[in-house]
């Protein structure tokens, strides 16, 4: 296999894994989160659901766009085909950024999630008093 | 296999052992923390879950940006050790900074729902 097809197979299948770690994430958070946003929110938790979907994903996606062949403009096209294992290293350094991404967006929503649960408390507790 | 497949295959399994290890550790205390705290039986399982991602996910980004360059054809027993510890280094330096951020972020939830308790 040339360097050019490893550069395109490689590239499409890394969007495809990054995307995929997004997925997983989402599949993984997506029955607790559902049942908190139920209990908080109820009729109204469908943007909530929803928000965790696409901001999982949208963080993979980034930390996969976040990583750039040319350097920003600073390395030709040549120069990066020119060397596999370069190649190689931007693949690796594409999923990383898709996990610690996710990651990022999964402690984000912990935080959400803490809100949520300080709302839900404190609605519990003005209930037996009305 | 060329050395730098095996160091990399070698660390892989290691950091995942490693997490699955920080994460059974961790795990009963947590969730009869998150338990008592909560009250609400799919917060403690969001918590528990979020916390298996953050810790898989950190150490396998540790080990994928970890370069393995150091290591040659014909390179003795020990040298494929220090790669390996090498990369154990990010993996072990990831996941102590994200047990504290989720330690501190457990007290600010415990802080939350406990002041009127």
């Amino acid at each position: 296999m040339t360097n050019e097809r490893y550069l395109i197979v490689s590239y499409f299948v890394s969007a495809l894994g990054s995307l995929g770690l997004g997925v997983a994430a989402y599949r993984v958070l997506r029955a607790p989160f559902a049942a908190i946003a139920d209990a908080v929110a109820g009729s109204r938790s469908a943007i909530l659901k929803r928000a965790l979907r696409v901001s999982t994903i949208m963080a993979a996606v980034l930390g996969f766009l976040s990583v750039s062949y040319t350097q920003h403009g600073c390395v030709s096209y040549e120069n990066v085909v020119k060397d596999r294992g370069y190649l190689v290293q931007l693949n690796r350094e594409q999923l990383q950024s898709a996990g610690n991404w996710i990651v990022y967006a999964v402690f984000a929503w912990c935080v959400i999630v803490l809100i949520c649960l300080a709302v839900w408390r404190s609605h519990q507790e003005q209930s037996p008093r009305e | 296999m060329s050395p730098h497949s095996i160091t990399f295959l070698a660390s892989f399994i290691v950091a995942l052992v490693v997490a699955g290890l920080v994460d059974r550790l961790l795990r009963p205390s947590l969730r009869g923390l998150l338990e008592e705290i909560t009250g609400l039986p799919a917060a403690t399982d969001f918590y528990l879950r979020a916390f298996a991602i953050v810790v898989i996910f950190v150490a396998l980004a540790a080990i994928l940006g970890t370069g393995h360059g150091d290591i040659k054809e014909g390179a003795h027993f020990m040298e494929y050790v220090w790669s390996v510890a090498g990369s154990m280094q990010d993996v072990f330096q990831n996941l102590l900074i994200v047990l504290l951020v989720y330690v501190t972020l457990i007290t600010v939830l415990m802080a939350a729902l406990r002041r009127e308790h």
